[in-house]
């Protein structure tokens, strides 16, 4: 384990946690609740993404015993954030549509609404990592660390979901601009 | 251009910048909530197989001594799992058996007589207090729900907890903490009655579902499930209008809606809801005139009733309950809200 929570790895983080140490879950948590609220977001509105953030986190606590190879806890968070936000769909009525209400204080602009109907329409694996790139702040890096991914995996994804968003948030634009 | 703005923010892309700008103020920021208790499988494996052990040694000393001397009846010791408990002004009944404390075991009931209450702890998230003349069982309670049952009489809860942690079935509906305090009574025509003073909580009763948030009360209609919220201030015209409404007189809504109020935004988002198409127009109409409706909740859509935009509509106006949630005066008990019990 590192000298502290801070500079410790996910998998030594993960560990630390199993045992029952408080810091290094609320650390893992402060790794992670960005990537996981994207998630949700892709599937719910934000004041319900907002929920599935922490009843994700309430579930991996009671639960991380489950995770038999700490490397692996990535996955199996997003795993778990994906079956929620899908759940918390359903429960409203919209069995799995991609887009959901939105709701947050101060309202976002009628253009940021736009852009969000739009990240959401876009295919699954698209749609989470530009939510965690253009909503949640992440670099591309960060979200392969967060999700388990190979940075080349995020790197498509990022560019070929910013393609298809520029397409349909600005078709004309699109199709004179370099692809 | 230079670098890779959307992979790592080298160099320069102001597409992608624009649209940081616009859905950053979205990013998640809140805290972690209170974590609930940990379940330990390996100490789980430790307890069960000693009270495997000592079950087997109760019934072997049962067997011994049986026609010695009567089993004790008191289900409910001051050990063991299960929800902590204290009598006032007397014993309360636990299991039936009379006693001033212990711990209520899942599948056990506890009682109070007309002039005793009884203060007990929901886990680890939270309190509450069972008024006199009243019966509560823990129906179940674990890492992924705490579940009561109501079967007469009040109480009055506290909970910190992720939503949906705590829920209480009385006879006619079902109340589903969203994280909040409230009053909940069986009242003695069978009725469900939810006061909440602080958060939200839903009152759920088949697919019919009323979303009462702090400073609101609910009554379920025979046979129809909860009724219309109606701010635990209004005035007794317009709770009037309500009951008449959820009692299945449609003459009551133009009135009612005409009589709405800044303070009854609530009641007019739960007649959206629940209401029939029909009515619907004129409901937004008068939510229009009190609210200031964000532009992308789309009028067409609340009027077709497309969930995600009744939803959406929901959460704008209910957003400010979370940032003051003591911030609303405990409801009073008045002749209009005869069921509120502090």
């Amino acid at each position: 384990m590192a000298a502290s929570v801070v500079d410790a790895t996910i998998a030594e983080l993960v560990v630390a946690a199993q045992g029952g140490n408080h810091a290094a879950f609320t650390t893992l948590y402060a790794r992670f609740h960005r990537a996981v609220h994207a998630v949700a977001l892709a599937r719910v509105g934000a004041a319900d993404a907002a929920d599935v953030v922490q009843d994700v986190f309430a579930r991996a606590w009671t639960r991380l015993d489950s995770v038999r190879e700490p490397a692996a806890f990535a996955g199996w968070l997003m795993t778990m954030a994906r079956h929620r936000a899908i759940d918390r769909a359903r429960a409203r009525g919209g069995g799995d549509a991609p887009e959901r209400e939105v709701a947050v204080a101060p309202a976002p602009t009628a253009e940021a609404a736009a852009a969000l109907r739009a990240i959401r329409a876009l295919p699954e694996a698209y749609r989470e990592t530009l939510l965690m790139r253009l909503v949640e702040g992440l670099s591309g890096p960060e979200i392969a660390e967060r999700t388990g991914l190979t940075p080349e995996s995020v790197r498509v994804n990022l560019h070929r979901g910013m393609k298809l968003l520029r397409e349909r948030l600005d078709p004309q634009a699109a199709t004179g601009g370099t692809p | 251009m230079s670098g890779d703005y959307l992979w790592d923010r080298s160099g320069e892309d102001p597409e992608v910048a624009r649209l940081e700008g616009l859905l950053g103020g979205l990013a998640h920021d809140a805290p972690l909530a209170p974590l609930p208790p940990r379940r330990d499988r390996r100490r789980a494996l430790i307890v069960g197989a000693s009270v495997v052990v000592i079950a087997a040694a109760a019934v072997i000393a049962v067997l011994a001594t049986r026609g010695s001397r009567p089993a004790s009846p008191d289900g409910c010791g001051a050990s063991g799992a299960g929800f902590a408990f204290t009598s006032r002004g007397g014993q309360a009944r636990c299991g039936g058996v009379a006693t001033a404390g212990g711990v209520l075991p899942v599948g056990v009931a506890l009682e109070t007589p007309p002039d005793v209450t009884a203060d007990v702890t929901i886990a680890d998230i939270g309190a509450l207090t069972l008024a006199g003349g009243s019966e509560l069982t823990l129906a179940a309670t674990g890492a992924d729900q705490h579940r009561l049952r109501l079967a007469h009489g009040r109480l009055s809860a506290r909970v910190t907890a992720p939503p949906r942690l705590f829920v209480v079935d009385t006879p006619a509906a079902t109340a589903i903490d969203l994280g909040c305090a409230y009053d909940l009574a069986v009242l003695p025509d069978g009725r469900t009655q939810l006061t909440v003073t602080s958060g939200v909580v839903e009152l759920a009763a088949g697919a019919r579902v009323a979303h009462v948030t702090r400073g609101h009360t609910v009554t379920t209609v025979a046979g129809r499930g909860p009724g219309t919220p109606v701010a635990v201030d209004a005035t007794p015209a317009f709770a009037a209008l309500v009951a008449r409404w959820d009692a299945g007189d449609p003459t009551a809504l133009p009135p009612l809606v005409a009589a709405a109020g800044a303070g009854d935004t609530l009641t007019l988002w739960n007649l959206l809801a629940n209401g029939a198409a029909a009515d619907r127009p004129a409901i937004l109409a008068r939510l229009d005139e009190l609210f200031p409706r964000p532009e992308w909740l789309l009028a067409d859509e609340l009027v077709a009733g497309k969930p995600e935009a009744i939803a959406g509509l929901r959460d704008v106006l209910t957003s400010g309950v979370w940032l003051a949630p003591d911030a609303t005066p405990a409801p009073p008990s008045t002749d209009a809200n005869p069921g509120v019990w502090r």
